[in-house]
């Protein structure tokens, strides 16, 4: 057996903070030791309860939680959080504000003397780079510094879990990214499963190993970053992950039509009504001479490396496509649009 | 907000019910008794009588230090807040010493200086309702001060700015826009002065301007009648409880104009020399007034004063009293503040009828104490003859205990404003964090709670403390046989027109008072700093 086995697993949990509609509402979840699962969904979604049940700070009322071979929740069962191993990064750090970075750190480090611990919460000071910071009270850290005291803190102690609810979201962008990298290269080395709760669907990208999908209190979707982004099993799980565009048709002979070019779709009867989804970039644009469905530039914007595109089509329709920024697109062309088939994903109406 | 199962488990609601019981009890029973046996014959017999008096006293006295106190309380908290002059830092906390000398300290010291023969003989005497009023004021103005000060300070400041950008003149801008947004602040401020004024009985009494609560301690002591008094009681909660439900109005009004914005520290205008000396001596002037020429006539008076063992066993007995209540308050004010933290529906409701109490004036407390003592031994009198035949053997004067529950029943409110503030500091992520990191409930509270906390449960324990050593009327009421205070030997002395005797006792209450009150104005002043500091910090970032 190895590290990879140990696992973190929920099934059907349930929260429901009044009578009437769940915040968590039967999920399931399984998070795998060594690896990190980014929890993705729009604010209001339930991830943050789910993170607090995982914690132990919000109660089960229904389904369970088990680590390994041990129940953590479930009706009538409630393990402490103190009991748990859970490291946990809150939103807002939370750190204690009488305390300094390093004592902080110190603060979930138990047994041996107290300058073993802190020479312990040093050593987890100086992985992310926060040694000069040490002997700094709260207050008087920028909020990166916060966030990596608060990191730091939580892989002290060598939890098993480590949760995280949304890390990064106070920060601004750059450092962001320099935060990222700074997280990732930490938990990489600690051997606990990861949970980051993320309303950002880059970063849930670019951090996870795993992302699990979460809608009105239930996980709609998981599986590794590149196949829910270009294979999304619903319309709601398309969209946590980035722009999308749809289009109606109906199979026959497995394939689907669209304006754009037929779309290859196997497995569906003949008739069956599907949807087929397309990311923006995968909508090839092409000069008005060449193949492809004819439309007019309304809109051309320029963003980080790419170009973004706003066509439309005879009907009336407008579609989104994105280019490289080199491309020589001017808004009020005339362009033709056609859909790269590899990257097209068909499912079924009924699942949009 | 959803209820946290962490608290709900780890925080107990019982303590702050046991609060919210000391709290109504006192309360509940003088009702009872007000409306028991021939109510109506009292009332009847008092209207056409004194009554009458007594309601003008009360009207004129709590409209004189009312005014009073809101004119100084706010303007000297816009100067404080807004101007930086020679000085400022220094009046910010002494602005609010005043509250550590009880207003019949300051009553006798200025009577005994007006009197015709004494130093300041020239000047009307200070009497009467007008006298007794100004005394109040002077004495009571440091809460509209510092609540004034704290919303000018803040928003307040941020209004005023903005009405100044869109071409209001000074004075509009502070009319339009500063002061609405410290009103429910003011009024929170105000409506303690007039519950204090509602409460006072030294300085209306020594003064000559008999108020409710002098025809409550006549009709209890003179009649000696507990029922009668407790008529005139129910009379004067009703009035207070109309102040209170006025200032609540104004407070939900707070919640609707403190949402939004962040807090930063408002820049002061620097007053140029002249007009700075003149903020300065603006300042000094309510000090001087309220606090170092009346407690300078009483040193004086006393330096030729006995100290006598009563003083010293009196000095003994105010200390300890006050301590008791002081650490029982702050205790009784975290619960309280603990169970408003349960989010549960049975903790909130706690925690507001314990904070009831400080609209029931301490001569109202006692007459309660001594209902249900009453009731108790009627009880006690019915089980024993039922039992034994006879009456029960032991007559029920409750002691020190008695004195403390009805000190508690009127000062644990006082307690629950500082501990709740300093409880908001430990916010519940900080409880998950604790949690989470291996620490049970117990050692969460022991290494997150009770560091942060410390700070304002001493602010609240200091708080009482101060309170209860310038007490008066309740202490009268229930205080044990052979047992004075310094309040008590004081106001004896007083009424037996030995001024010189009453001197001593009145000076040492406030020097006793001076120190605690002296560390609760510069951390409350400080804690502010500290907050605009680190919110500043945050902006610049």
């Amino acid at each position: 057996m190895t590290l990879d086995d140990r696992l973190l697993d929920v099934r059907g949990a349930t929260v429901r903070y009044a009578p009437g509609r769940a915040a968590v509402d039967g999920a399931d979840l399984r998070l795998t030791c060594g690896r990190v699962t980014a929890l993705l969904g729009p604010s209001g979604s339930g991830k943050s309860s789910l993170l607090r049940a995982i914690a132990g700070l919000e109660k089960l009322d229904g389904g369970e939680i088990r680590f390994e071979n041990n129940v953590w929740s479930a009706p009538g069962v409630h393990l402490p959080p103190e009991q748990r191993r859970c490291g946990v990064v809150f939103q807002d750090y939370a750190l204690f504000p009488h305390l300094t970075a390093l004592d902080n750190t110190a603060f979930g480090l138990r047994g041996g003397s107290r300058a073993q611990r802190r020479a312990q919460a040093m050593q987890r000071l100086i992985a992310v780079e926060l040694e000069e910071r040490a002997h700094a009270y709260p207050h008087q850290l920028s909020g990166g510094e916060q966030q990596r005291v608060a990191l730091a803190r939580a892989l002290a102690p060598g939890p098993d879990v480590v949760l995280m609810d949304e890390p990064f979201s106070g920060l601004d962008r750059r450092l962001r990214t320099d935060l990222r990298a700074t997280t990732a290269r930490a938990l990489r080395q600690s051997a606990a499963a990861t949970l980051l709760v993320t309303h950002d669907a880059e970063e849930a990208l670019a951090l996870a190993d795993t992302i699990a999908l979460m809608s009105e209190g239930r996980i709609i979707q998981t599986g590794a970053p590149d196949a829910l982004y270009l294979r999304p099993a619903s319309l709601t799980a398309a969209r946590l992950l980035g722009e999308i565009e749809v289009f109606d048709a109906t199979v026959s002979n497995s394939h689907a039509a669209t304006p754009l070019g037929g779309a290859p779709a196997p497995g569906f009867a003949d008739g069956a009504p599907v949807c087929v989804l397309v990311r923006p970039e995968s909508i090839q644009v092409r000069r008005a001479d060449g193949d492809g469905a004819l439309a007019t530039i309304t809109e051309r914007r320029a963003g980080v490396g790419q170009l973004r595109l706003v066509c439309q089509m005879s009907d009336g329709r407008e579609v989104m496509a994105r280019t490289l920024l080199s491309a020589r697109h001017r808004q009020g062309d005339a362009v033709r649009l056609s859909l790269d088939p590899d990257a097209v994903h068909v499912i079924s109406a009924s699942a949009a | 907000m959803a209820v946290n199962p962490l608290m709900r488990q780890a925080y107990p609601v019982w303590p702050a019910l046991i609060a919210a019981i000391a709290c109504a009890a006192p309360l509940v029973a003088v009702a009872a008794l007000a409306v028991s046996g021939e109510w109506t014959g009292y009332l009847t017999h008092l209207w056409s009588t004194r009554l009458p008096d007594y309601l003008l006293n009360t009207v004129q006295v709590t409209l004189i230090s009312g005014g009073l106190a809101l004119a100084l309380g706010s303007g000297l908290a816009w100067l404080v807040a807004r101007y930086e002059f020679t000085g400022r830092s220094v009046f910010e906390w002494l602005l609010a010493l005043p509250l550590a000398v009880p207003a019949y300290a300051a009553a006798y010291g200025w009577f005994d200086l007006t009197q015709a023969g004494g130093p300041l003989g020239m000047l009307p005497t200070v009497r009467g309702a007008t006298g007794a009023g100004l005394i109040l004021g002077l004495t009571l103005y440091p809460y509209v001060y510092l609540l004034a000060r704290e919303a000018f300070s803040g928003q307040s400041a941020d209004a005023y700015e903005a009405a100044r950008t869109l071409g209001a003149r000074p004075r509009e801008a502070f009319l339009r826009a500063a002061m609405p947004m410290a009103r429910p602040a003011i009024a929170a401020g105000l409506a303690l002065v007039v519950m204090e004024t509602l409460a006072d009985y030294g300085a209306v009494a020594h003064l000559g301007a008999p108020t409710l609560t002098v025809g409550l301690i006549r009709a209890w002591a003179g009649e000696g009648a507990t029922a009668d008094a407790a008529r005139l009681a129910l009379m004067l909660v009703a009035i207070a409880f109309v102040i209170f439900a006025l200032e609540r109005g104004q407070r939900a009004r707070a919640r609707q104009t403190s949402a939004s914005g962040r807090r930063r520290p408002a820049r002061r205008i620097q007053l140029p020399p002249v007009r700075g000396l003149a903020a300065a001596a603006l300042c000094l002037s309510p000090v001087l007034l309220g606090m170092v020429v009346p407690l300078g006539r009483l040193a004086y008076r006393s330096l030729s004063a006995p100290v006598t063992r009563d003083l010293v066993s009196a000095a003994q007995n105010a200390v300890l009293l006050a301590v008791i209540a002081g650490v029982l308050a702050a205790i009784l004010g975290l619960a309280a503040a603990y169970a408003l933290r349960t989010g549960t529906r049975s903790g909130a409701v706690a925690a507001r009828v314990a904070g009831l109490g400080y609209a029931v004036p301490g001569a109202v407390a006692a007459i309660g104490v001594l209902a249900i003592l009453g009731l108790l031994q009627s009880w006690m009198d019915a089980a024993w003859a039922t039992l034994f035949g006879g009456l029960f053997p032991v007559v029920l004067t409750g002691g020190i205990a008695a004195l403390i529950f009805a000190y508690l029943s009127r000062f644990a409110a006082a307690a629950i404003g500082p501990a709740d503030s300093a409880l908001s500091r430990v916010t519940p992520a900080l409880d998950g964090a604790a949690r989470t990191l291996g620490a049970s409930a117990n050692e969460t509270a022991r290494r997150v709670h009770w560091p942060l906390i410390t700070q304002g449960a001493l602010l609240a324990a200091l708080l009482v403390f101060v309170e209860v050593l310038k007490e008066l009327p309740a202490t009268m009421i229930l205080r044990p046989f052979n047992f004075d205070t310094l309040a008590v030997i004081a106001h004896n002395y007083a009424s037996d027109e030995r001024l010189g005797e009453a001197a001593l006792p009145a000076v040492l209450i406030a020097a006793v008072a001076l120190p605690p009150m002296i560390w609760i104005a510069r951390r409350i002043v400080r804690a502010e700093a500290v907050r605009a500091e680190a919110t500043g910090a945050e902006a610049g970032r």
